[in-house]
């Protein structure tokens, strides 16, 4: 539906492109007069459309792929956005090969891809004590850790100005790690090959990419605010959450547009049966704002609100008769992850992670939002050693156990829908707290 | 300082963290157990003691649950996460949970365990796995997963759990 809508979207906008000689991005009234002179005929041609931008599922930066240590990424959906010093039109810069994250909330990017003329002309924030601040945000493999600084941010035809991101990986005071960051362990991704990616834009369900988290001083959060003196970076500090200047947390980007501010719709199509080398898709921001977000027929799964106990993003999935009530959808994951004793292990060195099913394997599970809204889903489950043979980026099926640990009933209530169940969908994320289409968020729907 | 929050279904309920003498004991106990030197500060595989440590270093809030074969130390942290820290009728502290939005801070919570965790995860497989942590040892188990600003996990030590114990009780 959404698809045939898109389309549409898409014909409309070459028409308008068309009809304006390509320049210009109004459209708007255009008046024709009959021969007779006696009628008059109005038509309406709607705005261009720019509430969209290309997603591209390769292999990742060049300079991660042709790098000596470097790997192919699989199952990342990368996005270009535009950064530039706040008011500058000139000091701008594209960066391609940012990660779309639903699982987590703000802009990221590393310092070693941004260029040093442009990287300078970015304030950092400040806290109350005048210092610069710094930010430690949690991934569930690691942690990032840089300054807060503000750009005026462009994505597709969507903007924010002032808009404060990660720099991971800043140089002076922020190029130590402080030790209550690296406390909530895993590996610190600070580089180009630890991350993946040039950076990371989080469009989750949260607003802020930290909320009443990170409104208390002290102790250690997902995200952590830090007060940066030339000392270094060592007090967690309280910031507030706001998606309109003045900023203190990373908003979700999306949150911060003037429009289409409610959510995105994820949209890629199915991959063939073996994968392939690369994929095209599209992001539209807004869910129900334009004439190619629709909501649609969508089914809409209410999730948990930042002010869980449990977090954000959640809602229930069942499969194999148990009710998994910490479950997710997140484009930021690379496959599918599930506790399933049935499917083997692949057993070949470096692939013990992975599910390798002698024969794909094919599984019925059922979506359960929180208003007990309910969503069926077909999900093969592949063998990895065989698939990741072909090198190929676009890699469908791939799955992995949360553990080797035999007693899977330790870690028994999490699906974690990654990007292969984006193939072939349209999956919308909309934001907590904003009306989006017939529903208002946190939810995910498909 | 310390909070004690009802417990419906709590079987017995206590307010008050081991007195200095529960807390020798306990060491005395562990020593006993291990056949070695002391162990680090942290809670993980520590004497009840280590657990009082935790909570202050953690700014949280406590309350304990009684079972037959341990007890559970639940702490309130003050960005609305959860650590549940399981200790033995013995006083050593077999196993920690958490959830919530952030990972705690597991270098203090898992003691020398952080930096077998630490070791043990960077043996990588050439391809980034965007996957929860794991570890899995004979004497030493850890997951952690979820996702930004959503976090649960566990950290349990096999052999030091009480013989009948169920892993499903972590949760």
């Amino acid at each position: 539906m959404i698809k045939r809508l898109c389309a549409i979207g898409a014909i409309g906008l070459a028409l308008v492109l068309t009809g304006c000689g390509g320049g210009g991005g109004g459209g708007g009234s255009t008046a024709s007069s009959g021969s007779t002179g006696s009628t008059t005929t109005t038509t309406t041609t709607p705005p261009a459309l720019t509430n969209f931008a290309t997603l591209t599922i390769d292999g990742g930066p060049s300079a991660l792929t042709t790098n000596p240590n470097g790997y192919i990424d699989d199952n990342v959906a990368f996005v270009s956005v535009t950064i530039c010093a706040p008011g500058s039109t000139t000091n701008c810069q594209t960066i391609d090969h940012v990660q779309v994250d639903t699982g987590s909330t703000g802009l990221r990017i590393l310092a070693s891809v941004i260029t040093p003329s442009l990287l300078s002309a970015m304030p950092t924030e400040t806290d109350p004590s005048s210092n610069p601040v710094g930010e430690c945000f949690g991934y569930v493999d690691g942690y990032t850790f840089g300054s807060v600084r503000q750009a005026d941010f462009q994505i597709g035809g969507e903007s924010v100005s002032n808009m404060p991101f990660q720099v991971i990986g800043d140089t002076g005071v922020f190029s130590t790690v402080p030790s209550s960051c690296s406390s909530g362990g895993g590996s610190n991704l600070n580089t180009l090959l630890a991350l993946g990616s040039n950076g990371i834009i989080g469009l989750g369900v949260m607003a802020t990419d930290c909320d009443s988290a990170c409104a208390v001083a002290g102790g250690y959060a997902a995200a952590a605010y830090y007060d940066c003196p030339s000392s270094g970076c060592s007090t967690i500090i309280a910031r507030t959450a706001s998606t309109t200047a003045p900023f203190q947390q990373l908003p979700n980007p999306v949150a911060a547009m003037s429009v289409d501010n409610n959510g995105t719709i994820i949209s890629l199509p199915a991959s063939p049966t073996a994968g392939e080398a690369s994929m095209t898709g599209t992001i539209y921001f807004g869910i129900g704002t334009q004439t190619n977000n629709g909501l649609g027929s969508a089914t809409v799964l209410t999730t948990t609100s930042s002010t869980s106990p449990n977090g954000a993003g959640l809602f229930t999935v069942d499969f194999n008769n148990a009710s998994l009530n910490e479950s997710f959808i997140d484009s930021g994951s690379n496959l599918y992850v599930f506790a399933d004793s049935a499917i083997p292990q692949c057993t070949q060195t470096n692939y013990t992670d992975y599910f390798c099913p002698v024969n794909p394997v094919t599984l019925s599970i059922n979506l359960v939002g929180g208003t007990g809204a309910t969503a069926s889903a077909s999900i093969v489950i592949n063998n990895a050693y065989t698939f990741f043979d072909n090198n190929n980026a676009v890699v469908p099926g791939i799955g992995g156990p949360p553990s080797t640990f035999n007693q899977s009933s330790i870690y028994p209530q999490s699906f974690d829908l990654g990007l292969p169940f984006f193939y072939g969908r349209n999956v919308y994320t909309a934001i907590e707290n904003r009306p989006a289409g017939s529903s208002t968020g946190p939810y995910f729907a498909y | 300082m310390k909070h004690n929050r009802n417990q419906p279904r709590a079987p017995r309920q206590t307010g008050a963290w081991a007195t200095p003498a529960k807390a020798l004991g306990g060491l005395v106990a562990l020593l006993a157990y291990l056949g070695c030197a002391a162990p680090s500060f942290a809670a993980l595989g520590g004497v009840s003691a280590t657990i009082e440590a935790d909570r202050v270093h953690l700014a949280a809030r406590s309350s304990t649950v009684v079972n037959a074969a341990y007890t559970v130390h639940i702490m309130t942290l003050p960005n609305g996460g959860t650590v549940k820290e399981f200790e033995r009728s013995n006083g050593v502290v077999f196993a920690i949970s958490w959830r919530g939005p952030s990972r705690p801070d597991l270098r203090q919570l898992l003691g020398s365990r952080f930096g077998v965790l630490q070791s043990d995860i960077l043996v990588h497989s050439g391809r980034r796995l965007r996957a929860p942590l794991a570890d899995e040892r004979s004497d030493f188990v850890l997951h952690s997963g979820g996702h930004s600003g959503a976090f649960v996990g566990v950290a349990y030590l096999p052999q030091m759990a009480p013989a009948d114990f169920s892993v499903s009780a972590l949760q």
